[in-house]
């Protein structure tokens, strides 16, 4: 198994070295392959502004569970769940006012789930139409994927993999509502998450 | 100078209180005002720790003032011209008491309610006093401005009042300036 490198910022850098389609290419013919979460190390970014600033932080991924067909993409299946009480933002206070009641609420619900409804391919990459349930309510919610392997793994090897989703939701949606004339309705999300096969 | 009120006047702590608290209330009316209207960003956000933390400080000097006035009692109000003046003097004076007691208590809780850490001059966290709640929040916001707005009628009441008694010596401004 070729161990993983991780920048010792955490984030991914060079890490995307190799996209879906190079994948694809060199995927074995056999249906979905399983995957779980790899390690600690992934997190959902997110930006928002704030007046004329921004506020960035970040979740840990507390849970990732993926069928991935390579061949077709359509049967794949994303489910990924994220720790509300643990996320961190660019200034104690923003993480405090986030988790509070009047955002996520993190005391009634502690996590955030989205769970795919369908995979279709777009690019080099693939685009996840799924349900995001945050404080409590689910609404459709579209990311956009790519993979990659870890730096340092053989191209045929899909034992270890990167998935990347970026989006964006609006936070009134969820009834997140809280500072509305202070703080941005549209949040930026950018999930980095290693993963593992399992089967 | 004497320290300790008398019969016939206040005494210097007395007096340092009363303008110290009232200047920290002029300044407050105005801060609270501006903040509230501001869009807040990350360079302007520390006025909010600043509103909450001379707030606080009200809070215990008018604390420090009741305390100090059971101990050291205050000279009694001079005889006015017609009765109902007494009467409302004392009522606005207890009044303001109680409402430079409920403002910053409304805001503390209001601020608790959020779930955002209360900072005491940027150093100390002060504890909750609400749990974190979307209602309590709205509701402790709103006491806090409707409250403020009584308390500026009352200021405005007692410094009418005030001025009304005169400024000559033995005037209740004057006692409170000299002693």
């Amino acid at each position: 198994m070729t161990p993983l490198r991780r920048p010792p910022d955490g984030r991914m850098r060079a890490a995307l070295l190799a996209l879906v389609l190079a994948l694809l290419s060199v995927a074995p013919a056999s249906a979905a392959t399983h995957y779980l979460l790899d390690g600690s190390g992934s997190q959902v970014g997110f930006s928002t502004d704030f007046g004329n600033s921004k506020i960035t932080g970040n979740f840990p991924v507390s849970a990732a569970d993926l069928e991935l067909d390579f061949r077709d993409v359509a049967r794949s299946n994303v489910s990924v769940t994220l720790d509300v009480r643990s996320a961190v933002a660019s200034f104690p206070f923003a993480a405090q006012a986030m988790k509070g009641p009047k955002v996520l609420d993190a005391r009634r619900h502690p996590t955030i789930g989205f769970r795919s409804t369908r995979v279709r391919r777009s690019g080099n990459g693939a685009v996840i139409d799924g349900a995001l349930t945050l404080r409590g309510v689910t609404q459709p919610v579209s990311l956009y994927a790519v993979f990659a392997r870890p730096v340092g793994s053989d191209p045929g090897d899909l034992d270890h993999l990167i998935i990347r989703l970026t989006g964006a939701i609006q936070r009134s949606a969820f009834g997140a509502t809280g500072w509305p004339d202070a703080v941005g309705d549209e949040v930026q999300l950018d999930i980095t998450a290693w993963i593992v096969r399992v089967d | 100078m004497r320290f300790a009120n008398t019969a016939e006047g206040y005494g210097l702590l007395s007096r340092v209180l009363h303008w110290g608290i009232a200047l920290a209330i002029l300044g407050m009316l105005g801060l609270g005002t501006w903040i509230d209207r501001m869009t807040p960003d990350l360079s302007n956000f520390w006025l909010f720790g600043l509103h909450k933390s001379i707030g606080l400080t009200i809070l215990v000097l008018v604390l420090v003032r009741l305390a100090w006035h059971r101990y050291s009692p205050p000279p009694v109000l001079r005889a006015m011209q017609h009765p109902w003046e007494l009467y409302l003097a004392r009522t606005v004076h207890w009044s303001l008491y109680l409402l430079l007691l409920a403002i910053p208590l409304t805001g503390w809780a209001a601020s608790s309610a959020t779930g955002i850490d209360t900072l005491y001059f940027d150093h100390w966290t002060v504890p909750p006093i609400a749990p974190p709640s979307e209602s309590l929040s709205d509701l402790g916001f709103a006491a806090h401005g409707v409250l403020t707005k009584m308390l500026m009628l009352l200021l405005l009441l007692h410094i009418v009042g005030a001025l009304r008694h005169g400024t000559g010596p033995g005037s209740a401004l004057r006692r409170m300036w000299r002693g």
